[in-house]
């Protein structure tokens, strides 16, 4: 029904058709607002005429057919209805008037969509990148950070992680050494000794860092990379913290739905020693080339500290426990933005650089 | 390694699929790298860890297969058929170096027809990847598969004096090993010899001269226990990676050395192909004894944050081969020589926790241990970072590897030599930042990117007497504009000031004191007319300038770059300074500008200085330098912009101009500066 045809009828017959005042207003308020909002400027006399005329107006028409012929009981609130239209639509269409009338907005002098000079932030690198986030991860939970020596002794790198005597990754062809027998440190685990070393538990630490191994660089391996190696020793420390930790960890670096695998391994400076899948970022565990169908991805290297490298950093290991995890920062990076060659990394190539500004 | 299903089998019942058997292994730390079916066979593709060589075999695998499920494990059978003739009749073993070989048990075999395997031992082999040879050698490399110990059968009719002495090899000894090529001997290997000369190298691969072939009657079999080391040591000298090798070189297991020369002489003579003398040739001068470990029951709690009931615990050191004896506190259990890997409490808590599953396991949150201390310099270099950043620079990482060509030419001496370096070119550890940072630049110019602000945040290497130094350094590189083009203003070439004005900006918020920038010490990498150094007190803080024409020209560099050393160490040592409010003038600064002729060997840091001399300067400013027409040869002339402030109350014209008088006459006499006519 058109809205002049129901302003033609009787309020109760509209009504019995299950109308209420309030509606029946409401539907007049509507079409008006879209015919004022559609006017032109030369349309809005007219507009003014079939809406206020005093004698053919639609409201006119309602006044008649709605308020007057109202009955008594419901005159009070069909009044304040007709009434509130009626100075809400003048003010409207005097307002429409008004603006029609102001001249014309400044049209732009410059064109907005031309560039400005350029002055772009400088790109933080990817791996400080991986690195930060993980810091806001480990910060809260009450962790120091902590870095170390790059020139490490053998002592640090390797015997006093309990590696033996004859460890595949003590051999030359994993280790850069100097010429007096010092070496680059090939993890950043000799720091976890030199902090357990040097304070006293309870102990929260992050420890990063460049590491080193003789490797060939292709698109996976790069003779220098980025450690991060996270441990506690506290008195209470237990695996289960180790597991509420890393899971709390994995979840906030690679996304809420990331789930944590633990599988036994063996490092020889920790014992329970796991290594840790997650679930897939890429496919998030349903298998792609990625996670080569499998639908989890080695991430890190974890375990108990092993009660032998607590006792050669001075602690005793009947009263003190601790975890600790590590893992290549580069990877994590690689993981997190999809970067598929390490040695874009250290190329300084701004093609690559300039996509982490 | 490889290990068939059906082999399993032979073991341990399995009711699982292969994959559920897989990932169920995997997750008790035997790590399945691939399932595989091959001539209606399933192969497990297994990577055991350094610490298991006790599960590289079959029998072994079958244990964790048993001790997962809790099922039962079948032990191979050895039923021996001995001929009443006793083997040392025969054959004689000596051991002149028991630290090396600690048991050396042999077994001879007589009348044997050296023929191919039956089909079942040659499928399951090449299965698992090692090639067929004869009956003899098969059965050996079998028994390696099944139960791990590696064995190696003489022929005994070739062993001068029928004797083996495991000895010391001596020097110029010679020994032809079964892949032909003959090998040098030093004191340094172990060789099995007979009474003249090595027929074997220990543990790693026999000899040619003594093995078996088609006409062979009569075996020695070997099964030894040799130490690790001696057996690494060989095995990398002479670059020959063996099944027996890798698995000595773990630690093989001192008391399968008599099963598996047993279970080789009971599957021979099954085979029909020879016959079994009596009794073992067991030499043993070095009996190892084993420890028994207390483990104790709060000892898994207190690592694994769960309590187990002591029933789990006991089921699963059993199934493993353990025999725990319950104690009020926990267990007595006796070590095995085939688990060399377990010797205290804690290497049991692990095979508790991983055949019980690290999955059932809790997740927890420690509580947080102490307040965490402030990092070293944390907001120092945040702030370093955040100012490289807003300028513009992106951040690089160069490898810490540079040639020792570089390392003497950038960053002069004590660098630091790598013993065994990956390259020529990169075979000391950067003394300086500066040939990094110049490859980086090269690297963009070569690939058409002219534009480049660089930095990298890093460390260089250093030895200073007997000790290893890795100052912090940060360096900018740059190159090309200033600011890029735009469709409405040209670019202007990036220059010296520049960069100074970046270095300046950087190095502002740390109580550096003034900073002072001058041309000495500059190392002639730089272009000595466009460089400067910076000190702030005591310290020297950074160096930059350009990069000089010569290193330009040899490295190819189309277009002027620009390198910036900043001593982080020494920045961060100054500290930052804490802002402190001064109450902003009432009244707005007067200024007077003075057009100057200065002598050219005048520089503009001594006019601000004498400028400074003068009462109520608040700053000055160089609004322009001119040299050329109408300006006297000598010197240049420079607007010179003063303004003068009081904090409270406005200056008078007379008050200006009597300080404007006092700092030309300064100018005058200290600098012989002219006021332009």
């Amino acid at each position: 029904m058109s809205i002049e045809d129901k302003t033609r009828l009787p309020i109760l017959g509209l009504m019995a058709d299950g109308n209420t005042p309030e509606g029946l207003y409401e539907s007049l308020r509507e079409a008006f607002e879209s015919e004022v909002g559609a006017a032109s400027a030369a349309g809005l006399e007219s507009l003014r005429n079939r809406w206020l005329g005093r004698r053919s107006g639609l409201l006119a028409a309602a006044n008649e057919n709605w308020l007057k012929a109202a009955p008594r009981e419901l005159k009070p609130v069909v009044g304040r209805l007709q009434n509130a239209l009626r100075r809400h639509s003048d003010a409207a269409l005097k307002a429409a008037v008004k603006a029609a009338a102001a001249p014309a907005r400044r049209t732009s002098e410059v064109d907005p969509t031309l560039p400005g000079p350029a002055r772009p932030f400088g790109a933080v690198h990817p791996v400080r990148r991986a690195l930060e986030d993980v810091l806001r991860i480990f910060r809260p939970l009450g962790y120091n950070v902590v870095e170390g020596p790059e020139i490490e002794t053998f002592f640090y790198n390797f015997e006093a992680l309990n590696f033996p005597p004859d460890h595949p990754a003590v051999d030359e062809m994993d280790t850069l050494f100097l010429k007096d027998g010092m070496l680059l440190r090939t993890h950043t685990s000799p720091c976890q000794v030199r902090v357990m070393e040097s304070s006293q538990p309870p102990l929260r630490c992050v420890v990063h860092g460049k590491v080193y191994r003789n490797d060939t660089p292709d698109a996976t391996h790069s003779p220098m990379f980025h450690q991060l190696e996270m441990f506690a020793v506290d008195e209470t420390i237990t695996f289960a913290d180790l597991k509420g930790t890393l899971e709390h960890f994995v979840r906030n670096f690679f996304g809420p739905g990331t789930r944590a695998r633990f599988r036994p391994s063996y490092f020889p400076f920790t014992e329970p020693s796991a290594e840790v899948d997650i679930t897939c970022p890429f496919c998030s565990g349903s298998g792609c080339r990625i996670c080569k169908h499998t639908g989890f991805i080695e991430v890190l290297g974890c375990g108990m500290i092993d009660p032998e490298v607590l006792r050669h950093s001075g602690l005793d290991p009947e009263r003190y426990r601790g975890f600790a995890a590590g893992f290549g920062l580069d990877r994590f990076a690689m993981l997190k933005y999809g970067i598929d060659d390490i040695l874009l990394m250290y190329q300084g190539d701004t093609r690559f650089l300039a996509q982490f500004r | 390694m490889h290990i068939l299903l059906s082999w399993l089998e032979d073991f341990v019942e399995i009711k699982e699929s292969p994959n559920e058997l897989a990932d169920a292994l995997t997750m008790a730390g035997m790590a399945v790298d691939a399932v595989e079916r091959d001539l209606g066979e399933t192969i497990f593709e297994f990577d055991i860890t350094s610490n298991r060589p006790d599960a590289l075999n079959h029998l072994g695998m079958a244990r964790e297969v048993a001790a997962i499920y809790r099922r039962s494990l079948r032990l191979p059978a050895a039923d021996l058929h001995e001929q009443a003739i006793p083997a040392s009749s025969r054959a004689s073993v000596a051991i002149e170096d028991p630290h090396a070989c600690a048991r050396y048990v042999g077994r001879v075999f007589e009348d044997v027809r050296v023929e191919p395997s039956p089909d079942r031992i040659r499928r399951r082999l090449e299965l698992c990847g090692v090639r067929s040879i004869n009956n003899l050698a098969d059965l050996t490399n079998y028994v390696l598969l099944e139960i791990g110990q590696p064995t190696h059968a003489f022929d005994l009719d070739k062993l001068a004096g029928q004797r083996i002495i495991v000895r010391r090899a001596r020097s110029g000894e010679t020994l032809r090993t079964l892949d032909g090529i003959p090998r040098e001997l030093s004191p340094a290997h172990l060789a099995i010899c007979d009474a003249e000369r090595p027929v074997a190298l220990a543990g790693v691969m026999g000899g040619a001269e003594t093995e078996i072939t088609d006409t062979t009657r009569n075996v020695l079999l070997e099964a030894a226990w040799f130490s690790p080391s001696v057996i690494r040591k060989a095995s990398r000298h002479f670059k020959l990676h063996t099944e027996a090798s890798h698995r000595f070189e773990r630690g093989a297991d001192w008391q399968a050395a008599p099963q598996a020369a047993d279970r080789i002489g009971a599957m021979l003579h099954q085979s029909g192909r020879g016959s079994l003398l009596a009794g073992r040739i067991d030499c043993y001068p070095r009996r190892q004894p084993l420890d028994t470990v207390q483990l104790l029951r709060e000892q898994v709690r207190q690592h694994l944050g769960i309590a187990l009931e002591d029933s789990e615990i006991e089921s699963i050191l059993t199934a493993l081969g353990f025999a725990p004896t319950p104690t009020s506190v926990g267990w007595q259990v006796p070590c095995l020589s085939s688990r060399l890997d377990v010797t205290r409490g804690i290497d049991l808590v692990e095979e508790v926790a991983r055949i019980h599953g690290f999955s059932r396991i809790p997740s927890t949150l420690p509580a947080v241990g102490a307040a965490p201390a402030a990092t070293a310099n944390e907001r120092e270099e945040e702030r370093m970072r955040a100012g490289v950043r807003a300028l513009g620079y992106d951040e690089t990482i160069g490898f810490s590897f540079i040639s020792s060509e570089d390392a003497r030419r950038f960053g002069g001496a004590g660098a630091v030599e790598l013993r065994n370096p990956l390259s020529r070119l990169w075979d000391v550890m950067r003394n300086s930042a500066v040939p990094t940072m110049l490859q980086s630049l090269q690297w963009n110019l070569r690939r058409n990117r002219a534009e480049l602000r660089l930095a990298e945040f890093g460390r260089i290497y250093r030895r200073s007497a007997e000790t290893y130094r890795e100052p912090r350094i940060l360096a900018l590189g740059a190159s090309g504009s200033a600011r890029p083009a735009t469709w409405s203003d040209r670019a202007p070439r990036f220059s010296f000031h520049d960069l100074k004005a970046d270095v300046t900006a950087l190095l502002s918020p740390y109580s550096c004191g003034p900073l002072r920038f001058d041309a000495s010490g500059i190392p002639d990498y730089y272009d000595l007319g466009q460089s400067a150094s910076v000190r702030g007190g005591e310290r020297t803080l950074a160096r930059f300038g350009r990069i000089s024409r010569t290193i330009a020209g040899e490295r190819k560099l189309r277009q002027p770059v620009w390198i910036a050393e900043i001593w982080l160490d020494e920045v961060y040592a100054c500290g930052l300074a804490e802002p402190a409010h001064r109450p902003l003038p009432r009244v707005p600064a007067v200024s007077r500008d003075f057009s100057l002729l200065v002598p050219e060997s005048v520089q503009y840091q001594r006019i601000t200085e004498a400028a400074g001399t003068i009462q109520d300067v608040e700053r000055t400013e160089a609004v322009e330098i001119y040299r050329g027409k109408n300006v006297p040869r000598g010197r240049y002339s420079l607007l010179f912009r003063v303004w003068w402030q009081r904090l409270d109350e406005s200056l008078t014209d007379e008050s200006v101009n009597s300080h404007a008088e006092k700092l030309l006459s300064r100018l005058a006499s200290r600098l012989g500066i002219k006021l332009r006519a």
